[in-house]
This record gives C-alpha cells, sequence and structure tokens, in this order.
C-alpha cells in the first residue's frame, strides 16, 4: 500500500502555519458580547433577581433571567435550565446574563445584578444523594422529558441506572474459591481541554439559525438544538471549525442554545458567548466522579466466575451524557475477561455540584481501574502471576461470551497477544532494579483493557466524494477535527483508493451541516471506523461510476478497468488510460459527444447486527467492534516527596493502523493524561461545594517534565474485516489501563494497596503509614547523619 | 473613570501598527482583536498555558500577562513571523513531520519557545528542551514528538550558526 | 472570583486603571504617595495582572516602574553582598554568574519559580512584595538574611526580610512604600544550599519549598545551619532557633533530631488545594533530614 499505513504528515497544516482558524478566532460584523453570572451558593431557592442598574450601565442591551427561558434542554434528559429558575442547582450556577455591545460593558453589568437566595442543604456526596432522605437535586424529575433507553427514578436523585444480568451471581459465589470486595472511589476530574468553550449565533430572517462554536459533533448538536427549541432541523446550521481539544467534554449540545436565544431575543444581532478558563470550568461540563463496589470470585485455578457490582457516579447538578456513562459501565463491568454470572446495578446520581459529561473513556477507563485492581488482588489472593491469570481469563473471539452475553465476532480483535506482546515489552518477571537512594522504589504493573463505542444501535455515517476538474478531489464528511488526525486518515483511505496524492484531497477544516454529508458524532473512538466505511464505500461508488465511464470508452466490460495513479485503464494494457481529471465532469469525445457528468460518490454506515440492552439483563450487542490492548508500566515511588514517577510506560493495541505517527500521537497523548489521572487530578470542593480549583494554577494537567522516560507502543495489525483497512478507533483506548497498572505497581513497589485516585502524595504517605509505616522508619534511617 | 486612550507602537513581525489602547488591554488582546493576528491564541488569561506565547523583543513571553501599554515600542514575533507567508520555516516543518500537534491550540506557543531555545541553544539537551517548554501545556500529544520535533530541529539551526 | 453581593463575576477583562510610566524614582513615590493605596506599582506584571483580573487586588492607578533606569541594577561588592534591583527580571538573576556560584541557594530557589517565560518578565523583588506564603526566592533568601531597601517621599529605610511578611498577601510596606532593592548578605563562609521544592507537576506553585543552608558543619565553632519554609503556613518563614541549636557541640545526627522536633513543634502546616496538613508535616520533617544530610555529609 503507497498510502495507508504511512506515517504521511497531517493534512491541517494550517496549525503549524498560525492560521488555522477556530471558533475562539471567529467573529461577525455587530457580534454583541453575553456574560453569564453565578450563584454563590450549591442549592439555593431564588427569591429575586434585580437588574436595573445593570440595565443603566452604557452599551447594555439585555438582561436575561431564568423567568425568560421557561423551558428545559438537555441531551438524553432534559434536565438543564437555560438560566437557573426557582433554584440554583450548584455552586457557579448561572443566574442571570447581560448582553451588551462590548465585553467590557457587560462585564461591568454583570457586577450590577442582584440575586436573593434562600439557602438550602446542599447534597455533595453521590453516596449520600442515593440515601432516602437526601435532599432532592430536582423535585420534578417526573416532568422531564428523556430518551426512552434513561430511567430515571422520580423523587430520588436517580438521574438514571442499568441493570447487567448473566447467568445466577448466587451459583456463581457458590463455586468462587477466593473473593475480592472492594470499594473503588474517583473525584470529578476535567477534560482539560485548551480552547475554553465559545459560541456565536445569529438568526436569520427567514428563522434559520446559525452558530459557530467549539464542538466536536456538529450534526449533534444541530440535532439538540433543533429539538431542544422546537425548531425544523434544516433551520439550524452548524458551523464546525478547528476544535482546541474536546475529550469527550465538548461532544453533544454544549452551550449553543444560550447565543442562540439571546440572538432571537434581539433581533436575530450575532451574540458571542465566550468563556474564559474559570467560567469553563464551572459552565461546561467535566467528568463524574464514582464509588464503585465490586466484588469478583474465582476458582483456586484461577478461573472466574462471578462478578457483582454497584457503580455509582457522581453526575453533579446535569447529568448531560453521565446518564450513558451509567449504561457504558453498565454494559462493560468488568476486564475483557469471561465471567460466567455477573450482576452489576449503575446508577448516576445527581449531587449539587458542577456538570458532569463524557470524557475520553467513557467509564471504561474508571471501570478498569477498579476492575484490573480486582484482578490483580485476585491474583495474589490465588498465589497466581497476574499477567498468568488474566491470560487464563481472556476473551477468545468466536467463542466466548462478553458480559452482555454477546459472543465476540471471530475477527473482533486480539486480546489474548495484545497481553503477552504487553507483558515481553515490559520483561514482566523481571523485578527492577532498584535505585541506590533507599527511600525510592520500583515495581511493575500490569492491566488489560477493552472498549467499543457507546452509541445507538443506528448511529449512522455518511460521506460524499466530488472529483474536480483536475482530478483533484473533495471530500464532504460530518466528522469533528479536535486534533485526533482522523480527517488525515480519511485522506490516506481516499488517496490509496484512488491512487492519487494526499496534496490532491481537500478535506475542508470548517463543517456546516447543510453542506457536508451526515455522521451523529465525533465520539467513542468511532470516527474512522464508522465514517470511514462510509467513505469507502462512496469512493467505491464513485469508482464504479469512473470504470463506468472508462469502459464505455474503451469498449471492455466494466471489470475490465482498474482505476490506479489517479487513471482509470483497462487491464493488462496499462498504456490505455484515461485519467480521473478527463472524466472529472464528464468526458468528450473528440468529435464533441460528452458521457457521464460530474462524478459524486456516495456512501452510508450503520452499525450492524447491534441491539438495543435488554432493561432488565443488559442483554445486548451494544457497539459494532472492541478494541483491544494491555498496558504496563515500571514506576518509581518516592517516600520522601510522596510522588510517584512512571519511569516505562507500555501500551499495546491489537489493531492496525493507517497512520503509525498518528496513532503514536494518540498513545502518547493518551498515556501521559491517563497516567496525570492516576496521579494528582482531581477537581476540589469545600464543604459548601465551591469548587476550588476551576483553574490551571490548581488543576494541575502533565507538563513536558511529567513525561516518562520511555514510552513504548505497539499495534499488533490484526484488523477486523469490516473495519476501513481493519482499522478500529484507538483515541479513548490510549487512556484506559493506567491508573490500575500504576496502582498495580506501586502495590509492587511498596506493598501498598490503594482503591482511591488519584494517587496524590497526599494519599500515598498516607497509605504507607496506615499499611507499611516501617517503609518510613527505614527512610528515616537512611536519612540519619554519620557522625 | 475616564477611558484614555494611549497610542504605542508595535512592531510585529517586522511590521509597524500605530494603534490606540487601553491602559487595561493586554498585549494579547491587542494582538488578536485590534490587530487580527489570531494565530495567538488565550486559555486561561493567569500566565499558566503558554497558548499566548510570543517574542517581545526576542525573548517569550506569556502576553496574556503584558499590558499592551508596556509593548509600546518593542519588536514581537509570532508564528506568521517565522517565515514568508506560504512556506514553513524549519521549525515549523519539523512540527508537522513529526506530528508535535494535535488540537493546534498550543501549537504556536511551542513552535516560537522552541524556535527561541534552538537560536540560542542548538545543542539543547532533552533535559533543556523539557525544561523550555515546562510553561507551555499541551493536553494532546504527550509532548514527546513535540520534544522529537525540537531535536530534529536542530540541526537548521546549527547550520544557520556554523555560517554566521 | 469576585462575589458581587449575590451573584459572582468570572472576568475576562483587567479591570479599569490609569496607568503611569514614570521616569525617576521621585516620580514614582510621589504618585505613591498622592494615591496612597489606590495605586499599585508593577514591575514584571506577572503578579499584578494576574491577581488584578480575579479582582484579587484592586488599583486605580498602576505604576510601571520598568522606566526607572536606577532601579535595573544587579551590584555585587565583594565581602559585602549583592544589591538586586526592583526591575532586575527573575531570567536576568538566573542568568548572572555572581548569583550561579555566590548564592547557588537562591539560583536553585529561582531555577525553580514558575517557568523561562514568567521569568522572563517576573522580578525577585516583585517575587516578594505579594506576600505570598509560596514565593519560591522567600525561603533562600530568608536563609540568606537578606534585606528590603525601602522609599517613599518621607525617606529610606531597611526592613529584614524576616520582618516584612505579615500574612498571606501582606506585607510591611506602606501604602506609600516601594522596595527599591534587595540586599543580599555575603554567604557566610563556606555555605552551601539548597531549595527542595515539592510539587504536583513540573511548573507547579510549590505545595511547599525548604531552603536549607549549612556551612562548616564539622566545625562547632563555626557551623552555620539556617532552615526556612515557603507555603507551610500563611508566610514564608525562617525558624531562627535552628541557627542557635546548632551552635552546640553535640553529633550532628543528634542535632539534625533536635532541629526536626523544633521544628515541629514551632510549626503546624496549613491544609489547602495543594496539599494536606498531615502531608506537608512530612514533607517538612523528611525534607529537612533529606536536606541536612545531603548538605552536611555531601
Amino acid at each position: 500500500m503507497k498510502y495507508v499505513g504511512k506515517s504521511i504528515p497531517r493534512i491541517d497544516r494550517e496549525k503549524v502555519a498560525g492560521d488555522a482558524e477556530y471558533a475562539y478566532d471567529f467573529t461577525l460584523p455587530g457580534m454583541v458580547y453575553a456574560k453569564l453570572v453565578a450563584a454563590p451558593y450549591a442549592h439555593a431557592k431564588i427569591l429575586k433577581v434585580k437588574y436595573d442598574e445593570a440595565l443603566k450601565v452604557p452599551g447594555v442591551l439585555a438582561v436575561f433571567t431564568g423567568a425568560d427561558f421557561p423551558f428545559k434542554v438537555g441531551i438524553y434528559a432534559a434536565d438543564r435550565d437555560v438560566l437557573a429558575r426557582e433554584k440554583v442547582l450548584y455552586y457557579g450556577h448561572p443566574v442571570a446574563a447581560v448582553v451588551a455591545e462590548t465585553l467590557e460593558a457587560a462585564e461591568k453589568a454583570a457586577e450590577l445584578i442582584e440575586v436573593e437566595y434562600e439557602p438550602l442543604p446542599p447534597v455533595l456526596d453521590a453516596l449520600e444523594a442515593m440515601k432516602p432522605d437526601a435532599p432532592l437535586v430536582h423535585e420534578k424529575l417526573h416532568e422531564y422529558k428523556h430518551a426512552p433507553f434513561i430511567y430515571p427514578k422520580p423523587g430520588t436523585n436517580i438521574a438514571t441506572y442499568l441493570k447487567l444480568r448473566k447467568g445466577n451471581i448466587e451459583e456463581g459465589f457458590s463455586k468462587a474459591d477466593v473473593v475480592v470486595e472492594n470499594t473503588y472511589y474517583e473525584p470529578l476530574i476535567s477534560q482539560g481541554y485548551l480552547e475554553n468553550w465559545v459560541g456565536i449565533a445569529r438568526v436569520k430572517s427567514d428563522g434559520t439559525v446559525e452558530i459557530w462554536s467549539s464542538h466536536q459533533s456538529p450534526f449533534a448538536v444541530r440535532n439538540l438544538l433543533a429539538t431542544s427549541l422546537g425548531l425544523p432541523i434544516h433551520k439550524v446550521v452548524v458551523h464546525h471549525m478547528y476544535l482546541g481539544g474536546g475529550f469527550g467534554g465538548k461532544a453533544g449540545l454544549l452551550l449553543e442554545h444560550i447565543p442562540v436565544l439571546f440572538s432571537m431575543k434581539l433581533g436575530g444581532r450575532p451574540v458571542r458567548l465566550e468563556l474564559n478558563r474559570e467560567e469553563n470550568s464551572f459552565y461546561m461540563a467535566q467528568r463524574a466522579g464514582y464509588y464503585f463496589k465490586m466484588k469478583t470470585g474465582a476458582t483456586k485455578d484461577g478461573k472466574l466466575v462471578a462478578h457483582w457490582g454497584e457503580y455509582i457516579l457522581d453526575a453533579g447538578a446535569y447529568a448531560d451524557y453521565t446518564v450513558n456513562i451509567a449504561r457504558s459501565v453498565g454494559l462493560k463491568p468488568f476486564g475483557p475477561f469471561e465471567i460466567e454470572h455477573v450482576h452489576v446495578d449503575s446508577y448516576a446520581v445527581y449531587t449539587n455540584k458542577v456538570p458532569t459529561t463524557a470524557f475520553r473513556g467513557f467509564g471504561l477507563m474508571e471501570v478498569l481501574f477498579a476492575a484490573e485492581r480486582q484482578m490483580d488482588l485476585l491474583a495474589k489472593k490465588l498465589g497466581m502471576d497476574p499477567v498468568e491469570f488474566r491470560l487464563k481469563n481472556v476473551l477468545v473471539p468466536g467463542k466466548s461470551l462478553t458480559h452482555t452475553q454477546e459472543r465476540l465476532r471471530e475477527d473482533a480483535g486480539d486480546p489474548a497477544g495484545a497481553i503477552r506482546e504487553a507483558a515481553r515489552l515490559i520483561e514482566w518477571g523481571k523485578p527492577p532494579e532498584q535505585p541506590k537512594e533507599p527511600w525510592k522504589f520500583r515495581g511493575k504493573g500490569f492491566a488489560a483493557f477493552w472498549k467499543g463505542p457507546v452509541q445507538p444501535s443506528n448511529a449512522a455515517a455518511s460521506a460524499i466524494v466530488k472529483l474536480n476538474d483536475d482530478g483533484s478531489v473533495d471530500v464532504l464528511v460530518g466528522t469533528g477535527e479536535m486534533g485526533q488526525g482522523t480527517i488525515t486518515a480519511l485522506a490516506q483511505i481516499v488517496a490509496e483508493e484512488l491512487g492519487i496524492p494526499v496534496e490532491k484531497i481537500r478535506i475542508a477544516p470548517e463543517r456546516r451541516t447543510d453542506m457536508v454529508a451526515y455522521t451523529w458524532q465525533t465520539v467513542g473512538s468511532r470516527g474512522l471506523f464508522s465514517d470511514g466505511q462510509a467513505l469507502i464505500r462512496a469512493l467505491e461508488d464513485l469508482k464504479s461510476q469512473i470504470r463506468k465511464i472508462a469502459a464505455q470508452v474503451f469498449r471492455v466490460f466494466e471489470d475490465q478497468i482498474e482505476i490506479r495513479d489517479g487513471k482509470a485503464c483497462v487491464v493488462g494494457e496499462p498504456w490505455e488510460c484515461i485519467s480521473l481529471a478527463e472524466m472529472a465532469l464528464g468526458y468528450m469525445y473528440p468529435n464533441g459527444n460528452a458521457i457521464g457528468g460530474p462524478l459524486i460518490g456516495r456512501g452510508s454506515h450503520v452499525p450492524v447486527r447491534n441491539t438495543i440492552p435488554d432493561p432488565e439483563t443488559g442483554k445486548s450487542v451494544p457497539a459494532p467492534f472492541y478494541t483491544f490492548g494491555a498496558g504496563a508500566v515500571e514506576v518509581e515511588v518516592d517516600l520522601i516527596s510522596g510522588r510517584v514517577k512512571v519511569l516505562k510506560a507500555v501500551m499495546v493495541l491489537d489493531t492496525p493502523a493507517i497512520n503509525p505517527m498518528l496513532v503514536a500521537g494518540q498513545v502518547y497523548g493518551g498515556t501521559v493524561m491517563g497516567i496525570n489521572i492516576a496521579l494528582i487530578e482531581e477537581l476540589k470542593f469545600d464543604e459548601n461545594g465551591r469548587l476550588l480549583n476551576p483553574n490551571f494554577t490548581e488543576y494541575k494537567v502533565a507538563r513536558a517534565g511529567d513525561i516518562p522516560d520511555e514510552m513504548i507502543f505497539k499495534t499488533l495489525g490484526v484488523g477486523q474485516k469490516d473495519a476501513p483497512y481493519g482499522a478500529k478507533g484507538v483515541g479513548e483506548l490510549t487512556m484506559l489501563p493506567w491508573p490500575a497498572a500504576v496502582a498495580n505497581a506501586i502495590a509492587n513497589a511498596i506493598g501498598v494497596e490503594l482503591y482511591e485516585l488519584p494517587m496524590k502524595p497526599d494519599k500515598i504517605i498516607e497509605e504507607v503509614k496506615k499499611q507499611r509505616p516501617e517503609l518510613l522508619e527505614k527512610v528515616k534511617e537512611a536519612l540519619k547523619i554519620k557522625g | 473613570m475616564a477611558e484614555k486612550l494611549i497610542p504605542i507602537t508595535l512592531k510585529v513581525n517586522g511590521r509597524e501598527y500605530k494603534v490606540e489602547v487601553k491602559p487595561n488591554e493586554t498585549l494579547l488582546f491587542v494582538l488578536r482583536n485590534k490587530l487580527n493576528i489570531k494565530s495567538v491564541k488565550g486559555s486561561c488569561y493567569r500566565g499558566e498555558c503558554g497558548v499566548c506565547t510570543v517574542l517581545l523583543n526576542g525573548k517569550p513571553v506569556k502576553s496574556c500577562l503584558v499590558l499592551a501599554v508596556e509593548a509600546d515600542g518593542a519588536e514581537i514575533t509570532t508564528l506568521e513571523g517565522l517565515a514568508p507567508f506560504g512556506t514553513l520555516a524549519p521549525i515549523q516543518k519539523a512540527f508537522l513531520e513529526h506530528g508535535a500537534f494535535q488540537c493546534g491550540f498550543c501549537t504556536s506557543g511551542f513552535i516560537l519557545t522552541a524556535h527561541w531555545l534552538l537560536t540560542h541553544n542548538p545543542d539543547a539537551t532533552e533535559e533543556e528542551i523539557k525544561e523550555a517548554i515546562s510553561g507551555l501545556i499541551c493536553r494532546c500529544t504527550g509532548y514527546k514528538q513535540i520534544i522529537e520535533a525540537i531535536k530534529a530541529a536542530a540541526k537548521y539551526y546549527k547550520q544557520d550558526k556554523q555560517k554566521q | 472570583m469576585a462575589v458581587s453581593k449575590s451573584v459572582i463575576v468570572f472576568h475576562t477583562l483587567l479591570p479599569e486603571f490609569e496607568y503611569f510610566r514614570p521616569k525617576t524614582l521621585q516620580e514614582a513615590l510621589e504618585l505613591l504617595d498622592k494615591y496612597q493605596g489606590d495605586a499599585k506599582v508593577m514591575a514584571g506584571g506577572t503578579g499584578l495582572l494576574f491577581f488584578m483580573r480575579l479582582r484579587w487586588m484592586q488599583a486605580k492607578y498602576v505604576i510601571d516602574i520598568k522606566g526607572i533606569k536606577e532601579l535595573h541594577t544587579i551590584k555585587y561588592e565583594e565581602g559585602k553582598g549583592l544589591t538586586v534591583g526592583a526591575t532586575v527580571t527573575l531570567s536576568e538573576l538566573f542568568e548572572n554568574e555572581i548569583v550561579k556560584n555566590k548564592y547557588p541557594i537562591l539560583w536553585d530557589g529561582i531555577r525553580q519559580l514558575a517557568d523561562m517565560h514568567i521569568r522572563n518578565r517576573a522580578t525577585l523583588v516583585g517575587n516578594l512584595c505579594f506576600g505570598m506564603p509560596s514565593a519560591d526566592t522567600a525561603p533562600a533568601l530568608l536563609t540568606l538574611k537578606a534585606k528590603l531597601n525601602v522609599v517613599s517621599v518621607n525617606g529610606t529605610r531597611t526592613i529584614e526580610l524576616k520582618d516584612f511578611f505579615k500574612g498571606e498577601g501582606k506585607t510591611a510596606l506602606k501604602p506609600n512604600e516601594m522596595v527599591t532593592s534587595v540586599f543580599i548578605p555575603e554567604p557566610p563562609e563556606g555555605a552551601k544550599g539548597r531549595y527542595l521544592k515539592f510539587v504536583r507537576t513540573a511548573d507547579d506553585g510549590p505545595i511547599m519549598g525548604i531552603a536549607v543552608l549549612v556551612a562548616n558543619p564539622r566545625d562547632p565553632a563555626k557551623r552555620i545551619v539556617r532552615i526556612a519554609f515557603s507555603n507551610v503556613v500563611s508566610t514564608p518563614i525562617i525558624i531562627d532557633e535552628v541557627e542557635e541549636l546548632f551552635k552546640q557541640d553535640k553529633p550532628l545526627g543528634e542535632l539534625a533530631e533536635e532541629a526536626i522536633k523544633l521544628i515541629k513543634s514551632k510549626v503546624t502546616p496549613k491544609s489547602d488545594v495543594r496539599g494536606s496538613r498531615e502531608l506537608r508535616e512530612h514533607l517538612m520533617e523528611y525534607g529537612t533530614r533529606y536536606l541536612l544530610k545531603t548538605l552536611i555529609e555531601g
């Protein structure tokens, strides 16, 4: 292959030149500025909003409050006020907004708004929120519209739940010789993308709504905006531009409805709402925290037999995608292993904290932290090597039944191969060399992983390919470009299929929903798989038209035409060719007769044979593919600083790569992000529910100085037949093993078992004191001054 | 308080701009909103993330924490100033060839910083590279390919130094 | 984040202020005197603009002192000490050979302060003047017994650095005063020192930091040991009694143990978003042990 499988440079080269355009850069003439103001209570009744003074500020056009927008919006459940009505649900909840000619005026007026509240007791913890007498975040849950597969429990804080039942759990545990039971916890975390959310909206006199905003999925924004505001879909035009990072935090509808509604109220004037970092931390949804209770049993010869779980997600005040993450963790409640008896209940629970939504991994990073810790703890009890224990239980394509009772297709991948290869690369079994400083301890840890997209069974994609006058190609796809590089991989596929260089292919940076082909969303590591399949079909469609014309010209059967190097040639006679340019707009014979006409290929994709989970058991085929892999680390724990450094990180993915350099970028990026989440990231709240670190000063993302000394990755090239060139998704997968692998390595290094994230210095020192106080005595001894 | 406008001169990428600014306008916002130089991004507005990096009189600074009035008379280089329009400087090419960017929002800050580093120290070690870029956040790449790109571009800066 | 009566506004823009760029110190002092607390001095701006956008600091008048030439000086007198003017940036000090060779403990603090981009603007004096407990250069300067040269229209005075910090965000400066320079005496003969900074990630503010300065450890008559901390309590602090303690003619191992005990009895660490009190207790104890051992034995 000439283009596929090659590390060609990304096609979005404007990014290194400086003229790549983001929504942040976009302006419209006559644009006015919106500013939201927030409530300083986690839970309070709104008694009165006063804004006469704000209206007097020169340049102010309007002040809006919740009362101006008496309806709710949302993704799977309409649980969200445009601006808080009746009560505020979290500290930082937008309670009013100003629109002004300038941002200066808007900010000045915002300070003059006064609100009177009656504070209510907040519920700030997910377990507390599950208790029967807990304060209710949403008293009118029974009135909310929601998708059919979401099950809110009115009168409680439960936003949804999912039941997974496989086999008979009592029978499973009766067969178990060893059982491990633990509760795992992680606080809320932040996606930490760099481009804060911004949206610029205008309404035209014919009722067309246009929005330019930072989002991942233009068609999801269009659909949700239209349904939320009761607009016809074709009257909503969403413009997707380069996106400064999303990581799930910009999936679905974000705040687009706000500038749209303001523009509607202001005679269609373009309205810009641009968040700064602090606002972004309060107004945009973050990632849910969780408590996962797990009880897992195995026989003495190392066969997993039973897994019981109660998974509780702390969804914050609005549950956005977290309701679907509750489904995600319920449907894939354990690692890539076969267990006969599984019984899991998962919940998303409202609390009075910032709203939550998707984050790269969509629940699987959370599940796998807990599940892959359970695996190590079971192996320890069994006296078995953790890698061997995993290989004994790993899913076998073509044979095994997954937790949702799906028989894996025979070309599903190579979970066992990934485990073996990762073990080889980390030199599993060979103990790490201990450093000479007696306060530093090294250990190795391992974790296996898997994931497929969590999406509706009919999540569709499409593609259009237009052949241009000179044989160049315009590709119209709907997938967003947020750095993951899907458009480069798609361009490589076009190049390969048509035999033309990548330079002759354009995938425009902007996607207008009324001008490009539909795709459901840019999430779940589905882009290349879904849009890629649609694109290959579009190219097939185009090629069949090319063959038809060439066959007519050369007077041969269509199957006697082959397309290579940008030409259609007679099989066996490579000198008998017509260039694609010659037929792009229709082929013309020497006498002037023309055939064909402009060539356009179209292709579609829907997941095949996926099913909706059974509400009682979760039985389903929930995803069109799974990517399997394994990660392993060598860590060094420093008992003076309490810090953990990952020295070496190994990742193996079973899939082939369309562009190895781009896959490497995903792996390195996901590894550094995943390890940092494991070690330090958390959103911290005080006892009143106030978020304490809505900024990069105190919410610490990794820096260049924090990366592992060595990062090694390998793809095994085991493809799924219906995937484009076999390639399955990787973007989210690269995050999944790290918390568990690092925790397992810490246990290996210092014999301390951890069940909570992040594994920050506070936690390390606290747990060493509890579990291995003698280590600190040893360090103290080593630090004694001689003489 | 009356909003007093102050006339200043900024020399950006070799071109002189005369512009009137308010005292409280940062260099970042003046570059973006008044001079329409949009390669310079903003994110944290508190000197943490470095997406607003420019070279101010030759040195990398975070333009969100510089007042425009302070930069009166200063020479400023942004990403657009590294190579003639339509071409890429060796450091930009290296970022492209090594996959050293993903979403691209931080890229301008990294390239400008790398350009400064290699101009002054084309033999920069991996540790020195990490130190130079430690004030910049990239949430996408995990930094590895950025470091590789900077290492790879060093040879062009060495050649330039030898020529001088 | 300003809580304005009953709403929070997260500002993107700086508040309005009037800007002055005096060319002489006298001019600056007169402005400061005229506007008193409504005026703030700006050198690098990395602190002031940070705080002002968040409305944690207010100023109707900003006095940019970078135009005052005499403040941009580094003066070293052999045997006496180093004077660093108020507009000297941390990068300039980082590249200064005297600082690197004669004041390695300070150089160590500068090296670990924020990042190169910030150090290209931020100044040593500015790092002290906000009165932040997390000031990375403060512990080193405390062990070096630095003094601040302070002026106002009423005259000049000198403030010992250890008397300068008056609680988080508070200093001994009067509203019409400014620091023109910091004087750092010549370190004791044979002194070695390090600043050990504990962080969550690279380029972080300190969870806490420890500066230890040691001279002639094996000679009780000439032995000097000083220990100072950043971000353990509401100000940077030096534990004065440590120096006295180490004057005793006892085995060093014993003295180190006594010093740890003393520090623990004198300092109750705070808990905040960067770390718990328990973590800081541990870091304080083990970090101090580590530095004492390395500097005494190494």
